[in-house]
């Protein structure tokens, strides 16, 4: 028990009470900055939340952004993986490549793309008007409702693509060789090799892979708090964003801790939903 | 002929990989050439890629000018070496004896810690806020390691806990015989086999503490207390030059990118066994 006693008092000082004490706010009205003590007001906050226009625009944005990157992460990382699977040769220096944007801290990522996508002397208006010519495609990026979101989906993929990739080929990697062997010899080419395969074959990858990307998508914060800080017009104001304003911007606490249970299980029903779907195809 | 044509393929793949690391590459590589321009080379009539001469002016500007940017590397280096050393301490411990020592409710407890982490940080955020505003814990760097320590901590104990169990039964039970207690067979014959296992987790508590921005933006409002994460977020506001931006953030992301390469190799394939594990 000795063992054990010093990370737990760790694990429950910063975890469990804390867990516990959000849960007891969530059904108080408890502004930090006048009240003096949290008073009950049954599930007020939750009905609130539902009324809450810019509550509900920001689960809207969250789940644009989170399915958005759920695809296009999974459909790069796996081809990506792919590639490094039938290249024949000394694949190390692309893979270490691939997954080194992983280190980096996402709060930089999002400075240095901040800075990539500018208007003036950032690289990509750099790129489409004077590499290619064609400075009439230039713009604030940041700036406009759509590229603004999609700039941040970019940050977020270029950060977590190395991650995926590394996943999806230890997938291919461990599908059993003579069965891709016997494949060869029926004379199945490379596409119905993929499909009919390696696809199928992956579907314990898929859960994990599938599982940390909506993780990732649905709690999106410091991307956009870093790069737009919810602009142009709350385009980019996702729900951790809304929650972590709602208790730190006006110190309304109890309402704060009602929605992020709300998220909470909006992120665990969709988990379980991957791990349930992927369950009854095995059957 | 068939040899050939496979020669063309896996040029092709090989011409792709490379176009997609190019692209994955140019924003760092972006912003290291930038960092040695001069200022004229980059908001001058003729811009381009790299410079036209290269320049130390601008790490100059940040080791003479730049006192709070120094502050927060050196606040982001206390609470990530403290931070990894404490995680390592308990994890462990907290590990051997989930692997290795019958207690009561053993698996419940893990299971039950590792199901509190899948809960987003900002449920906690607001207690954590009161509680170290009480204990006067708010701007200290000992009020980022704590925090941070535990968020960390159940996947540490996760991975412990698998390289402990891995470890055959034998070598404990031959300790055991010589007279050595639970905490000497620990310390002196199962740690130093699980090296391999507490490198894995420095590594990965490394890369959270260094890269940790939510409860730094909270738990640190003053700049003096502000790790990096949260620092060059604001210093981006002072109408700093491109350079000096380059400058800052390249610096920044030295240590990450020196422990990746050392230890590249066990990062990667640790992943890949994980997974194929799991």
């Amino acid at each position: 028990m000795a063992f054990v006693f010093p990370a737990f008092i760790f694990v429950f000082a910063f975890m469990i009470y804390p867990l516990i004490t959000s849960f007891y706010y969530s059904f108080t009205k408890y502004n930090y900055a006048y009240d003096d003590h949290p008073v009950y007001c049954g599930i007020a906050n939750y009905l609130d939340a539902f009324k809450d226009k810019t509550f509900l625009l920001t689960i809207k944005n969250t789940f644009t952004f989170a399915s958005m990157y759920f695809v296009l992460v999974i459909a790069t990382g796996f081809f990506i993986a792919l590639l490094l699977f039938y290249f024949k040769g000394r694949s190390g220096t692309f893979r270490t490549m691939i997954f080194l944007p992983t280190v980096v801290p996402i709060s930089l990522a999002a400075i240095l793309f901040n800075w990539i996508f500018a208007e003036h002397f950032g690289l990509l208006n750099y790129f489409i008007g004077s590499v290619l010519g064609l400075p009439g495609l230039t713009r604030g990026w940041l700036t406009n409702r759509t590229s603004a979101m999609l700039a941040v989906i970019v940050v977020t993929i270029w950060n977590t693509l190395g991650f995926q990739t590394i996943l999806f080929l230890s997938g291919i990697q461990s599908v059993p060789s003579d069965i891709l062997e016997a494949a060869k010899i029926d004379g199945a080419g490379a596409f119905q090799t993929i499909f009919r395969i390696i696809l199928p074959s992956l579907r314990e990858t898929f859960v994990i892979t599938g599982i940390w990307a909506i993780l990732t998508g649905l709690k999106v914060f410091v991307q956009p708090s870093v790069m737009t800080g919810g602009a142009p017009g709350n385009s980019t104001r996702v729900m951790y964003m809304h929650i972590y304003d709602t208790a730190f911007v006006n110190y309304n606490m109890g309402y704060a801790s009602a929605l992020g249970f709300i998220l909470s299980a909006i992120i665990l029903c969709f988990s379980l939903l991957t791990m349930k779907m992927n369950k009854g195809k095995e059957e | 002929m068939n040899s050939g044509r496979k020669k063309i393929q896996n040029l092709i793949i090989a011409l792709v990989l490379l176009a997609i690391v190019i692209i994955i590459i140019i924003p760092v590589l972006y912003a290291i050439v930038t960092s040695f321009k001069l200022e004229k080379d980059i908001i001058g009539p003729d811009p381009s890629f790299f410079p036209h001469q290269i320049s130390l002016d601008n790490y100059k500007y940040i080791f003479e000018h730049s006192e709070l940017y120094l502050k927060y590397y050196l606040n982001s280096t206390i609470i990530t070496i403290f931070g990894v050393l404490i995680t390592i301490i308990l994890s462990t411990m907290a590990g051997y004896a989930f692997a290795r020592l019958p207690f009561k409710g053993r698996d419940t407890i893990l299971g039950f810690i590792l199901f509190i982490v899948t809960f987003p940080l900002a449920l906690l955020l607001v207690p954590i806020y009161i509680m170290e505003y009480e204990m006067g814990l708010l701007n200290t760097n000992l009020g980022l390691i704590l925090p941070n320590v535990t968020t960390v901590l159940p996947f540490s104990i996760f991975i412990m806990r698998g390289v402990f169990r891995s470890i055959p039964h034998e070598l404990e039970e031959a300790s055991e015989i010589d007279g050595a207690g639970v905490f000497t067979t620990w310390w002196k014959v199962m740690l130093p086999i699980a090296s391999n296992g507490v490198s894995v987790v420095m590594i990965f508590s490394f890369y959270n503490i260094w890269g940790e921005y939510i409860l730094a933006k909270t738990l640190a409002t003053q700049a003096s207390a502000m790790p990096l994460t949260i620092g060059l977020t604001l210093l981006r506001g002072e109408g700093w030059s491109y350079g000096i931006l380059g400058g800052v953030i390249f610096l920044a992301l030295i240590p990450p990118v020196v422990i990746f390469m050392i230890y590249q190799r066990q990062l990667v394939e640790g992943i890949t066994k994980g997974a194929l594990k799991g």
